[in-house]
């Protein structure tokens, strides 16, 4: 339903996306996930039509974005980041008002605009103006704006921003009842939103698409990837370096409390071995008191940010050589 | 299809100056400026005649009607320098400011469309304005002797509301370069002045450009259609400036796609 290909999009000097592939099957939900400033929201305006690619193409239902303009906003649903209301509206006027430009005819626009409230949960609201409606309220209005024409597409920007936690919930939990009959793209920055809502993930950083896979692939990809939480007491300057030689250990990081001299120590394996009673041992042996020992596992947190750290590293390096020469 | 995207827009226009108190004092004060300078004109002229009368000075009978049109939609057109870019301000900016205009251009409506159902919106909003002021003349002169020449009457009304959407149409247009209302309001205010003394400015110049500019002198063909002289290249004249403010609000929302960052 959604097909992106090599899209980029230049402002003067900076780039905002480059080269972004991606598609999206009918009835799935792709989650697009990303920092901000990642280029989310570039992305869904090139294809909501609103704004102009520079390179690429993108296609909604078999039309082009750019060249079939209107009929592409004819098929999809659109929720900006701040959603476009008209603060003097009722919710019913204004839902009345969007189904009427986006051309839904006559005879219908009645019970779609009741379908879309219901949907929404906002009949006891209907005849509220909307600037007396609270934040929650506002984004299911906004949303009820993007499924009133009952869109093969729907796209929806940060839909849950700023929503309280049961807000969220119900957000989320309408959504997930859209997709099946609607193809729907939801952008965020909230990690856990995306293996609760979406089919696949398309993880963008720096206006490049770094990975896209189901939520539960990118998981176990880096779940290989464990580690262990331990908290001692006593002297670890000589067990830092011995640690570190230990074979299956990638990092470690030691946050320590200078009163009451316990260090917690974050290690990271890569490997599926079990080195963890080797890590006691060299505990022990050292002569320290050993509080706690668990392991760890990768949250899609750590996917994220290991896909997107990954990707900078290689630069980061270089400009860490750099330095040090310069130094020297 | 377009006809309702059409009507869509132009009754979200309308309606929003009823539902906010921005419409109500607008149209309060216009009234109350407007009703005190008819009620002053009136007068005045009367008091001329009966001064005229009881000296014996008159011997024709005299066209109060015709005199008073001719001051009062002299004194109208100066208080519309004030009010029409108050009408025509928010028309875009506050689109822009919202953020409702992402919605209107992901919707399948062209530029064109939402700019002439915009024009109408607030038009129809003027003319709700303008619908004392017909109350009062038709009370007034309904009775007149000699009976008042209606074709003046409705020419003067025609070219009121052709000038006042041509300002609106400009006004729409430099509403839709910026995302204040205020500097929108200014703007148009200043583009209204510019226009006002385009003929003094004329009269300055050198040819060819004296005959230009007086050529497109608004406010010239308003006050020549006022007198009751029709003339066809004045209605062209009105028509090209609201065309001109529809097409340029047209281009710049187009324009505006290709600048967002």
């Amino acid at each position: 339903m959604i097909k992106v290909e090599h899209l980029s999009k230049i402002y003067g000097s900076t780039t905002a996306i480059e080269d972004v592939d991606f598609s999206v099957e009918k009835g799935e939900i792709l989650g697009f996930l990303g920092p901000n400033g990642a280029g989310k929201t570039t992305t869904m305006r090139i294809l909501s039509g609103y704004i102009p690619a520079t390179a690429g193409t993108a296609k909604i239902a078999g039309y082009d974005v750019h060249e079939q303009s209107l009929e592409v906003r004819r098929n999809i649903g659109y929720l900006p980041e701040t959603p476009p209301l008209y603060p003097d509206m009722t919710v019913e006027g204004f839902l009345q008002f969007v189904a009427r430009i986006k051309g839904v005819a006559g005879g219908e626009r009645h019970s779609r605009v009741n379908w879309s409230m219901e949907r929404c949960q906002l009949q006891d609201k209907r005849k509220v103006l909307i600037r007396k409606l609270s934040k929650g309220y506002k984004q299911r209005v906004g949303i009820a704006q993007a499924i009133v024409h009952d869109p093969p597409v729907i796209i929806l920007d940060e839909p849950t921003v700023g929503l309280d936690p049961k807000q969220i919930i119900e957000v989320r939990n309408l959504i997930k009842s859209l997709a099946g009959e609607h193809t729907i793209l939801l952008s965020t920055h909230i990690l856990p939103e995306v293996s609760m809502t979406c089919d696949r993930v398309t993880i963008i950083n720096g206006g490049k698409v770094v990975a896209t896979d189901t939520p539960d692939n990118l998981m176990s990809h880096l779940t290989a990837k464990g580690g262990y939480e331990i908290e001692i007491e006593g002297d670890i300057f000589s067990l830092e370096p011995m640690l570190k030689n230990l074979p299956g250990i990638s990092q470690l990081e030691i946050n320590s409390n200078s009163q009451t001299k316990r260090h917690v120590l974050l290690l990271t394996t890569d490997s599926h071995q079990e080195i963890g009673k080797d890590i006691a041992a060299l505990i022990v042996n050292q002569g320290l008191d050993l509080y706690e020992m668990k392991r760890t596992r990768a949250t899609l947190e750590d996917v994220f940010l290991n896909v997107i750290t990954e990707e900078s590293s290689s630069e980061a390096q270089l400009e860490e050589a750099l330095e040090t020469s310069e130094i020297e | 299809m377009i006809l309702t995207n059409l009507t869509a827009i132009f009754r979200k226009e309308f309606q929003s100056y009823f539902t906010s108190p921005f419409g109500y004092i607008v149209a309060a004060v216009f009234w109350l400026i407007g009703g005190f300078f008819f009620s002053a004109i009136l007068e005045e002229i009367l008091q001329t005649l009966s001064f005229l009368e009881q000296s014996g000075q008159l011997s024709t009978p005299v066209d109060v009607p015709g005199q008073f049109i001719d001051s009062f939609f002299g004194v109208i057109i100066s208080l519309l320098l004030v009010l029409l870019p108050a009408l025509s301000m928010g028309l875009y900016s506050e689109e822009r400011k919202r953020g409702t205009l992402e919605l209107l251009a992901t919707s399948p409506v062209t530029n064109w469309v939402v700019a002439v159902g915009k024009l109408l919106g607030v038009l129809a909003f003027f003319i709700v304005l303008m619908i004392p002021f017909w109350i009062y003349e038709i009370i007034i002169f309904s009775n007149a002797s000699p009976p008042i020449n209606l074709n003046i009457i409705l020419l003067s009304h025609g070219s009121l509301i052709l000038i006042s959407t041509a300002i609106l149409s400009l006004g729409m247009f430099i509403s839709s370069l910026t995302d204040s209302g205020i500097l929108a309001y200014i703007l148009t205010f200043i583009l209204i002045l510019f226009l006002w003394i385009m003929d003094v400015i004329a009269a300055n110049l050198q040819e060819p450009f004296k005959t230009v500019l007086s050529y497109l002198s608004l406010f010239d063909r308003y006050t020549d259609l006022v007198k009751g002289v029709l003339d066809i290249s004045s209605l062209v004249l009105f028509a090209s400036y609201i065309l001109l403010g529809i097409f340029l609000t047209a281009q710049s929302i187009e324009a505006l796609r290709f600048q967002r960052s």
